[in-house]
């Protein structure tokens, strides 16, 4: 399986930084794209391939901490290693606590700066993984009929088919009809494997719903 | 020896019951006999020649002429020689007030008039008179009771004192009323001695006064109670001056080394961020290179780009840390020659970070052909710098405008001027006069000492630092006096 080459977005005000670690980001063979203002990367489009972004805390007009909350704000989970000329703790344990990759205080050494961006585009790989494999279940979950929806929450809570027919109002074996249905529409060999999909979709509580007398 | 009494104003009437008596008394006794007579009038002038007055004495029966002399020669010792020079006359009392056989009052008021002058002009302290009316005819009583109210109304205005006596045998209680009324007080034989007897005009003008004295010895005393709390006050005010001047110059010489501290401390990030900045640069370009050195084919170009960035990273490095020694740099102010627009480009690089922290948007517009001053280029560097800190934080209190600052340099007709202009809130046109002093601040966390020594040391350059009025933000220029000729080549 061929991934594409995957983009290691820079945003630092010194151009001459910029550069610098472009020609060394390219040289392992990845691509760069530099900007020299969170303003800038926020305007520019952004291919759905796997990507980093290496943010230098001081920027001009809102500062690297702040762009950090503002992307998660606006639900992009770019991983993020930040640089900066005179990193402090208090500085890197809010940038950490906020879900950064690094912190690297320059200047660094290059193989911290190509780890820590291997980190990142590995995380961002399983996040891009993981959002794909969502949309595969929801894509089957829609294929249900609304009885097999209805019946797929109680199933993967523990009930058994005589109590999931008692709580809908029908027959154990049209419940072991609905049951076989879904299973096989889901791609789901055994019910604990249902149970995983049903999580990974997070659908709603399976608790049991409160019978009518 | 003759006592003087103890306010010159007052004279010594001699008699006992009396005691010291102001100018202008006009005064009456009643009598029985001769000795009555003696007894009162001698002591009087004794002590009138005494005190340097001149006498005259008005005498009718029972009393002779010549028994009154004898009397007072024996009672004045130098009795002869106040005589010679006629300090004391000694008169016939009808002939006094009768000229021909009328009787002439006003000339009686002239006379009294007269002789007071005469007695100021030979050097007397003023006219001691008693005037005796055992001569008076009863049809001349009220004329002569009109001429004594008279008397008794003008003679506050000399220097005169004067005892009237009348004989008590025959008189009758109108007249004794009427005797009462025309003088101020009498004296009056009672047992052995005399007694006062004051007339309730006089007691109440003598309360009057007593009251009036008591008013004013209270007022003295609530005044200088007042005036010794405000003298306190003040000596309380010029110590606490005194302290709070001495604290000012302990402050002063203490902020000058906060101030480079506090503005070191501030410029510290910014100084590690201009460093590292092109240090990063230059230790990427470095790692990129050896790794292209170390793969099979390395690109002559490639690494020809890479070490060149690396020189001029090198290069900027070094600039900027030549820039912060200049700044650190401590010692005495120096004197050389200013080129002011340089040292306002080198506040700009080291604030770059600050501004664009606060998202101010600077503008300089620098005149390029800034006559040079002269003075020390740290010292002008922390004036900047403090305008400038001003001006980000005055606009960093407003929301909602544009956060612009102009340094502005020109050539004016006395040398070079500088203004700093920013768009915040503006200062207060009441608040213009008083930035400028020491400990005055409009920030919460101000100490109020930066406009003050910013201000010291442009004067101390010879310079002015003041406010201008602008419609909007805030205006502050500085001027120079050009370099004096003996500093150019």
């Amino acid at each position: 399986m061929t991934e594409p080459v995957p983009i290691v977005f820079v945003v630092d005000d010194d151009p001459s930084v910029c550069r610098a670690i472009k020609r060394l980001v390219e040289s392992v063979g990845l691509h760069v794209e530099m900007f020299g203002s969170a303003s800038e990367f926020m305007s520019s489009s952004r291919p759905e391939i796997a990507s980093c972004l290496v943010l230098d805390i001081r920027l001009p007009g809102i500062g690297g901490l702040d762009f950090q909350r503002e992307l998660a704000g606006a639900d992009i989970h770019i991983p993020i290693i930040f640089i900066t000329g005179h990193g402090d703790i208090p500085m890197s344990v809010r940038a950490m606590k906020a879900g950064a990759v690094e912190f690297l205080t320059k200047p660094f050494r290059d193989q911290d700066l190509l780890d820590a961006i291997q980190v990142g585009l590995a995380r961002d790989r399983a996040r891009r993984q993981r959002q794909s494999e969502t949309a595969v279940l929801r894509e089957r979950f829609e294929s249900l009929t609304p009885r097999e929806r209805e019946v797929l929450p109680l199933i993967v809570s523990g009930l058994l088919n005589k109590q999931v027919a008692a709580e809908i109002g029908t027959t154990e074996a049209t419940v072991k009809v609905h049951r076989s249905q879904l299973m096989r529409k889901m791609g789901a060999d055994s019910l604990p494997e249902l149970v995983r999909m049903a999580e990974k979709m997070s659908l709603p509580s399976l608790k049991r719903q409160a019978s009518k007398p | 020896m003759a006592t003087q009494p103890v306010d010159p104003q007052l004279r010594k009437t001699g008699i006992g019951v009396v005691g010291d008596v102001p100018w202008g008394t006009h005064f009456f006794m009643f009598y029985e006999t001769k000795e009555d007579l003696l007894d009162a009038l001698v002591p009087y002038f004794k002590a009138g020649l005494e005190t340097g007055e001149l006498c005259l004495w008005l005498v009718s029966e029972p009393l002779t002429e010549k028994e009154a002399r004898n009397a007072l020669r024996q009672a004045v010792p130098e009795f002869g020689r106040y005589v010679a020079d006629r300090s004391i006359e000694i008169l016939g009392g009808r002939g006094f007030y009768v000229s021909g056989d009328n009787l002439d009052l006003q000339g009686a008021i002239r006379t009294w008039a007269e002789k007071t002058d005469s007695a100021l002009t030979r050097g007397y302290a003023g006219l001691r008179v008693s005037a005796s009316t055992a001569w008076l005819e009863r049809k001349d009583w009220n004329a002569f009771c009109d001429y004594e109210n008279e008397v008794n109304n003008s003679i506050g205005n000399w220097r005169m004192t004067a005892l009237c006596t009348y004989p008590l045998t025959g008189s009758t209680a109108a007249e004794i009323l009427d005797v009462t009324r025309t003088h101020q007080f009498a004296i009056a034989r009672r047992n052995k001695g005399w007694e006062m007897v004051e007339t309730s005009e006089l007691k109440q003008a003598k309360s009057e006064i007593k009251r009036l004295n008591d008013e004013l010895e209270r007022r003295v005393i609530e005044r200088t109670l007042q005036l010794s709390a405000v003298n306190e006050e003040m000596s309380k005010e010029m110590m606490e001056r005194q302290r709070a001047e001495e604290a000012l110059l302990e402050a002063q010489a203490e902020l000058v080394r906060v101030t480079r501290a506090l503005d070191m401390g501030e410029l510290a990030a910014t100084i590690a961020h201009e460093v590292n900045q092109p240090l990063a640069a230059i230790v990427t370009n470095g790692n990129f290179s050896l790794r292209r050195l170390e793969s099979a084919t390395p690109n002559p170009e490639e690494l020809r780009v890479a070490i060149t960035e690396i020189v001029n990273d090198g290069t900027r490095a070094s600039a900027v840390i030549s820039r912060i020694r200049g700044l650190l740099m401590k010692g005495i102010p120096k004197r050389t020659e200013l080129d002011i627009n340089q040292i306002i480009q080198d506040v700009v690089i080291l604030l770059r970070n600050e501004l664009t922290r606060n998202r101010v948007s600077l503008r300089t517009e620098l005149a390029a052909d800034l006559p040079r001053a002269h003075g020390d280029p740290v010292q002008l560097q922390q004036v900047f710098i403090n305008l400038i800190m001003n001006a980000v934080e005055a606009m960093r209190s407003s929301t909602g405008r544009t956060r612009e600052l102009l340094v502005r340099s020109a050539r004016n007709p006395d040398g070079a001027l500088v203004q700093v202009q920013d768009s915040g809130p503006g200062i207060e046109p009441e608040l213009a006069d008083r930035i400028f002093e020491p400990f005055f601040t409009t920030k919460a966390e101000g100490i109020g000492m930066g406009l003050s020594i910013s201000r010291s040391i442009i004067e101390s350059h010879g310079g002015k630092l003041s406010i201008i009025p602008v419609s909007q933000g805030a205006l502050f220029q500085l001027t120079f006096p050009s370099t004096p000729a003996m500093f150019h080549d």
